[in-house]
């Protein structure tokens, strides 16, 4: 394990620089929280000798709403929309991440093509995700093209979300035992022309970035972080995976049938930004992968379940609601008093950024005791000043970009 | 597992000016290509029965009365506390109806809720997506503002039907 200190302290190296004529006194300067690259309002305290960064401080919290909290207070399905806006990027897989946990406490088992439908809808993020990840860091880098293409291909991903969900972000089509609608033959079709054409996307992508000498020079050798330390820092996700540590949650802890697909972790040798950023890109093609192996699946099962039957939990069919007293009750009572069982449960899924995991806490009344949110961004940002001390402040913005947050999500 | 292959870069990517050539190219194919750019105001979003729009309530097949009985099930379902209700007695068979019935069109998120939780198919999303004003006071909607002929929001009930029954076999009760 590395011997790092976990305090911000300047280290004697700096103290002598101050008496020295040509170094000079450390010059203080203030990175965001409205610099377009620190991708939302993340604010670095950084102590400059010349261009060389001493003292990083990451300073989080401009855009904490108090989720959690207003978890506590909303209930258990109200709070789902909430979770939309955690990171907003990715909308579905926060969905189904706290709808995971709240199975998980509930002890339900979601129908097979519910499942089929979820992993279709994650791995859709996940691309999406990773697009923005591509055009944002691009863009801060210098390539403009890039940022136009990947928004180009991120539009249809949305076109494909809008025509299932209705909403182009936001989504909020998950339920606790399911999902809210089926995927229907159009929807299909659109998925699997969008998919079939995104491979060649994804190659003409890299064929611009993978061997161009700018991107290179900027991220080769740049934020290097070994195995042991984003291990030690608990980085997870492609910034884990970029270090070499081939932990992938959908595999070490499958969950909504992801052990039945077949796909293969990418993971890097180095740990540098260049490295994060093939992962992300071979993490595309595996995704494309797996949402057409979920097709295949969606193909099969037509006709299934996709939400449980539980009066507990998920409410009655609308026809029966306006016939049936027994189901207008339930109806009042799902909506106005749904109540979890007494117990606590964590489920993390492997979200586009790394291991997104949420707890809740119950004590059997219709609001969470506790809901505590682990996002992954989190920890990435903690790990800047480990990446970024020593070097240039022009990495800066190849390392934030690579660590890849949404401070949506880190500061909840 | 699978290792990613860090590309080493070949003299024609080192030489750097073929590389931009090629680049350029790339960018200006892009001429010829479909435009997918979409000029907003003047060409409309294209909205479907799926699309999630504003919240409206429906009148019943007489075109005067709600079908709302201001049962508040929606305003308990709203995670954004955009709904205020006031219910009152009346003559009709239903016997309550909204005295007064606002949506916050400010705080509302368009979530949907409001239309699953309602057991008199009262209120559903309609397809009316744009929204501005010059005060808040005018973006609270009341009835007047929020009442839409059924068969103007047909097209989405129909819809929320089927979704509904693909959603659960009608066969078993638990």
């Amino acid at each position: 394990m590395a011997t790092r200190t976990f305090e911000f302290t300047p280290g004697p190296n700096i103290d002598a620089l101050k008496d020295d004529p040509v170094h000079g006194e450390l010059m203080h300067l203030n990175l965001g929280p409205q610099h377009p690259a620190t991708h939302g309002v993340l604010r670095l305290s950084v102590d400059l000798d010349g261009e060389t960064m001493h003292n990083v401080v990451p300073d989080v919290g401009y855009l904490h709403r108090g989720k959690e909290k207003t978890c506590e207070s909303l209930g258990w399905a109200k709070f789902f929309p909430h979770t939309d806006r955690l990171d907003y990027v990715q909308p579905l897989m926060n969905n189904i991440g706290y709808a995971l946990a709240l199975e998980k406490l509930a002890g339900l088992e979601v129908p097979q093509r519910g499942q089929e439908i979820r992993v279709l809808l994650m791995e859709l993020s996940r691309i999406a995700a990773h697009l923005i990840y591509l055009g944002t860091t691009a863009i801060d880098l210098g390539a403009v093209t890039m940022f136009f293409n990947t928004f180009k291909e991120r539009e249809k991903v949305y076109t494909i979300l809008d025509a299932y969900t209705g909403h182009r972000m936001n989504n909020t089509y998950v339920r606790i035992g399911g999902v809210f609608a089926d995927v229907d033959d159009t929807l299909e079709g659109m998925m699997r022309e969008f998919l079939e054409q995104f491979r060649a996307e994804i190659d003409s992508f890299e064929s611009l970035l993978t061997g161009n000498r700018i991107w290179h020079d900027r991220n080769r050798g740049v934020g290097t972080v070994s195995r042991s330390d984003a291990l030690a820092w608990a980085l997870s996700g492609p910034n884990l995976r970029g270090s070499g540590e081939p932990y992938d949650l959908r595999k070490a802890q499958p969950y909504s049938g992801y052990e039945d697909y077949a796909f293969e972790v990418p993971v890097g040798t180095v740990g540098d930004c260049y490295d994060r950023y093939l992962i992300r890109v071979e993490e595309m093609r595996q995704s494309v992968t797996i949402a057409l192996q979920a097709l295949d699946r969606l193909h099969k099962s037509r006709g299934g379940e996709i939400l449980i039957e539980d009066r507990r939990y998920v409410l009655p069919p609308k026809h029966k609601v306006h016939t049936s007293m027994e189901e207008l009750i339930f109806q009042f009572k799902i909506v106005t008093d749904m109540c979890l069982p007494r117990g606590e449960a964590y489920h993390g899924i492997e979200s586009s950024k790394g291991e997104l995991g949420f707890f809740v806490a119950s004590d059997g009344t219709r609001t969470p005791l506790r809901c505590h949110i682990r996002a992954p961004g989190l920890y990435n940002v903690q790990a800047i000043p480990l990446l970024a001390e020593g070097r240039l402040f022009s990495d800066m913005v190849a390392i934030i970009g690579s660590l890849d947050f949404v401070m949506g999500e880190v500061d909840r | 597992m699978v290792i990613v292959k860090r590309k080493e870069l070949s003299l024609r990517e080192r030489l750097y000016l073929p590389e931009v050539v090629r680049a350029l190219s790339f960018t200006f194919r892009a001429l010829f290509k479909r435009k997918i750019t979409r000029q907003y105001p003047e060409e409309g979003l294209p909205v479907t029965e799926v699309t999630r729009g504003q919240p409206r309530l429906t009148l019943l097949e007489d075109g005067e009365n709600l079908a709302c009985v201001s049962c508040g099930l929606c305003e308990a379902a709203c995670p954004a506390y955009a709904i205020t209700i006031d219910g009152q007695e009346t003559d009709r068979f239903i016997e309550r109806e909204p005295e007064r019935f606002e949506i916050d069109m400010l705080r509302c998120i368009l979530c949907g809720f409001c239309e699953e939780a309602c057991p008199k198919d009262a209120i559903f999303m309609s397809d009316e997506l744009e929204l501005a004003d010059f005060t808040r006071e005018a973006l609270i909607y009341d009835i007047d503002k929020l009442k839409r002929p059924k068969a103007a929001l047909q097209k989405r009930i129909d819809y929320f039907y089927k979704v509904n029954d693909r959603w659960r076999k009608p066969s078993s009760t638990s």
